[in-house]
């Protein structure tokens, strides 16, 4: 009986029964129990997550999911953020809104992450999707102020529009003028990379006439002292970023600020702060012991008034800030703030040759043994020891997400001179939902065996100026089970490795090695290897046929595909597969 | 041991070149730590190839830190006039930002506040006791006493400040005018 029961559920009721399965994971998993399991779940799919725009093409994603509402796509690899990708690489959305505009007119949501989209791309989705609600781009570029125009002016129920750190061609300040007056449904707007002014009046208008706002993140441009009238107009805000946070000293500006912000009874999230001037800052510490969220990373704010403005937030579970917090300030969140779950301190002078600030390794051990909840971290800082990784460790052993980049490369543990392997070793050993990690500082293959030992459930790392000799790489991709993104640059990692484990680089979503000591010839052969992976050569020196297979290529791309080679390919890139010699012909 | 000889040597030399502040000078200094990154790979390896050397003159400057392209822009292109301060016997330099201070009072209140606990604050009370002096690099690298001109002056010629120990300044190659009046005459307007 059993048996007949299961198999006669109606559709109707296994498909309901998938909606409340939201883990794309457990979505896939789904879809591979049986051929009916797999018909209903792909009919009912309303969510789509591409991790890497060339993993699969537009015209198969629109074939297996016809009802699609919700799409998010990924392009180039991480590492474009740093320019170690070239100019004109690729992750071009075009292919991508086409597909969907003829085949999803119901689309509601796009969120892109490091992409190519064009103006005519961003008209094309106010032209095509007749309840489009969610526009959201990260560290995206190609686009002006024309295309976001178009937006406002076509997307009648546009609830988000976020920019967040793209690269945007400010043309006009007046696109804002394109959201009709009849708009009204605006829940989150984010124009903070925009770099020109924008039309205040404009502005104003839009925020005090949508009263479902909780967002707003202001690009630098919009002055101090309009930002009570901004406030005053939307006073049910959830999250302010600010521009520009300076202005000539004028109290009637400083009370209107301070009555606005006090007005602000629903404030969880401050961002921006550009350019403070400290006198100010008072304005906002009514309203700082409700904040949960908290970014300072582009703030420069000197470490006294900082330490004062962070000291009132004890309610935070999220800091970005720049090192001007230096230790004492960090002592100070690890004695109130004790939800604090994202930590991530940015150089204010990356590029300095000596520090600037007092901030040490000492303020991150304050805040993992203050900071109970502590989850993830980022972390730049000019010294680290073995001692300091620790005690880090063992504090924080509920940690998923460790990033430490220690800005001299290959610097040595600064009290012992010694490799921080066992440093980082205890972070993999102790750490065991570790999820996310960056390595950095003098490293040998020793700290690769304890991460291929410890780190089962370590989905992305990335690792610089490090290891001895293949066996770190040997170590990684043999004993990682869960890993989908490695990123590896100046490493003496070569061939012997990577082709003992290229069934392994069938299962991860990327991997990106530069400056390293991969050869032409092994390239090749793992190309021809693994006919679902696309190895691609990045080389702007020229075919890379014309050196000894032995030599070792600058830039090296592997992702898996079931879509085949590209077709935007630019002339710099090599995909192994391909016969060269009729590219060169 | 050899590395160290040359990390020591390279360091004293940039306290001896142009300060900080200025992209065009962080840009040289990138270049100088290169330079000692491939000195320090050729000691490792006793041999490196042209080919390695080029890759690894190229790599070391790019991308790394790995800050990413939105955050450098956003921040290097502030508009700032951001000083270097360094204070005999602080373990840490500080920056400062001129064009945030209208006058030397300003100035003093803000130096306080990084550097209170090494005993700045004596240097307001008893000027020609003081154990800390300020001073200040101007254009032409010469040293001078912060506050023997007028606020508008030092602002557009100051590189770098200093606060030493009145010990180390009777050695000092100050300049003649070398009193604190014009000090005192600033924080008091």
């Amino acid at each position: 009986m059993r048996p007949r029961v299961a198999y006669s559920f109606p559709e109707e009721v296994l498909e309901h029964v998938f909606s409340f399965i939201e883990c794309d994971k457990d979505r896939g998993s789904i879809s591979l129990v049986c051929k009916s399991w797999y018909e209903i779940e792909r009919w009912c799919r309303r969510r789509v997550f591409v991790g890497n725009c060339y993993a699969v093409s537009p015209a198969t994603v629109v074939n297996r999911f016809p009802k699609v509402r919700s799409i998010a796509i990924k392009g180039k690899p991480h590492f474009a953020d740093f320019n170690l990708v070239p100019e004109g690489w690729g992750a071009y959305v075009g292919p991508w809104i086409k597909a969907m505009a003829a085949a999803y007119p119901w689309l509601q949501e796009i969120r892109l992450k490091r992409m190519v989209i064009a103006d005519e791309c961003l008209e094309l989705i106010a032209k095509s999707f007749k309840n489009f609600q969610v526009l959201v781009l990260t560290s995206c570029e190609g686009f002006t102020t024309d295309g976001l125009a178009a937006i406002a002016a076509n997307c009648r129920n546009l609830r988000e529009l976020e920019l967040r750190e793209s690269e945007v061609d400010d043309i006009c300040g007046h696109w804002l003028s394109h959201f009709p007056d009849s708009y009204t449904s605006l829940v989150s707007l984010n124009i903070s990379c925009l770099g020109n002014e924008v039309n205040l009046s404009a502005l104003e208008r839009l925020v005090s006439r949508c009263p479902n706002l909780q967002t707003l993140r202001l690009n630098r441009a919009v002055p101090l002292d309009r930002l009570a009238t901004l406030l005053r107009g939307a006073p049910q805000l959830v999250e302010l970023g600010t521009g520009a946070y300076t202005t000539e000293m004028r109290p009637e500006v400083f009370t209107n600020l301070a009555e606005a912000f006090s007005g602000c009874k629903q404030l969880k999230g401050l961002s921006g702060f550009w350019d403070v001037l400290p006198s100010y800052l008072p304005a906002v510490y009514p309203i700082c012991s409700n904040l949960t969220s908290l970014n300072l990373s582009y703030a420069t704010i000197q470490s006294p008034d900082l330490i004062k403005l962070v000291g009132q937030c004890e309610s935070l579970q999220r800091l970005w800030v720049l090192d001007y917090i230096e230790d004492a300030g960090l002592e100070v969140i690890a004695a109130s703030c004790k939800d604090l779950r994202e930590l991530r301190v940015f150089p204010s002078d990356p590029f300095g040759l000596e520090p600037n600030v007092a901030l040490t390794e000492q303020g991150l051990v304050s805040v993992s043994e203050g900071c109970t909840k502590l989850q993830s971290v980022l972390y730049f800082c000019r010294q680290m020891s073995n001692a300091a990784l620790d005690t880090i460790a063992r504090s924080r052993p509920n940690m998923t997400r460790f990033r430490l980049c220690i800005i001299e490369p290959r610097a040595p543990d600064y009290l012992t001179h010694q490799p921080l392997d066992a440093g980082f070793g205890a972070i993999v050993e102790h750490c065991k939902d570790l999820q996310r990690l960056s390595l950095s500082g003098l490293l040998t293959d020793r700290v690769f065996e304890y991460i291929g030992t410890y780190g089962k459930k370590l989905e992305m790392l990335s690792v610089a100026f490090a290891g001895d000799s293949d066996l770190g790489l040997h170590h990684v991709l043999s004993g990682c089970d869960n890993l989908r993104k490695l990123e590896i640059r100046d490493c003496p990692f070569g061939d012997k490795a990577l082709l003992a484990n290229a069934a392994k680089l069938e299962t991860m979503r990327s991997l990106w090695m530069s400056s390293c000591l991969v050869s032409y010839g092994a390239c090749k052969l793992l190309g021809q290897k693994m006919p679902r992976l696309n190895v691609e050569v990045i080389d702007e020196r020229g075919p890379p046929d014309s050196r000894p297979e032995s030599s070792p290529v600058e830039k090296l791309y592997i992702y898996r595909t079931v879509s085949g080679p590209r077709l935007d390919m630019p002339g710099y890139v090599w995909r192994m597969q391909d016969d060269s010699a009729l590219r060169i012909s | 041991m050899e590395k160290e000889a040359v990390g020591l040597e390279i360091t004293t030399e940039l306290r001896l070149g142009l300060p900080g502040g200025e992209l065009p000078d962080k840009n040289e200094k990138i270049k100088k730590r290169v330079f000692s990154e491939i000195q320090a790979h050729d000691d490792d390896e006793n041999s490196s190839s042209e080919q390695d050397r080029k890759i690894q003159t190229k790599n070391q400057v790019v991308g790394w830190p790995p800050v990413c392209s939105y955050r450098k822009k956003n921040t290097v292109n502030e508009t700032k006039m951001y000083v270097k301060v360094s204070m005999d016997g602080a373990p840490f330099l500080r920056k400062i930002d001129l064009a945030m201070h209208k006058g030397y009072s300003e100035l003093v209140l803000a130096l306080e506040k990084f550097f209170g606990c090494y005993g700045i604050r004596e240097a307001l009370k008893d000027a020609e006791n003081a154990e800390h002096v300020p001073i200040y690099e101007d254009k032409d690298g010469d040293w001078m006493l912060v506050g023997d001109v007028p606020w508008e002056m030092f602002i557009e010629s100051c590189k770098r400040l200093r606060i030493m120990k009145r010990s180390d300044a009777k050695g000092f190659d100050l300049q003649p005018k070398g009193s604190l009046k014009g000090f005192i005459e600033g924080v008091t307007k």
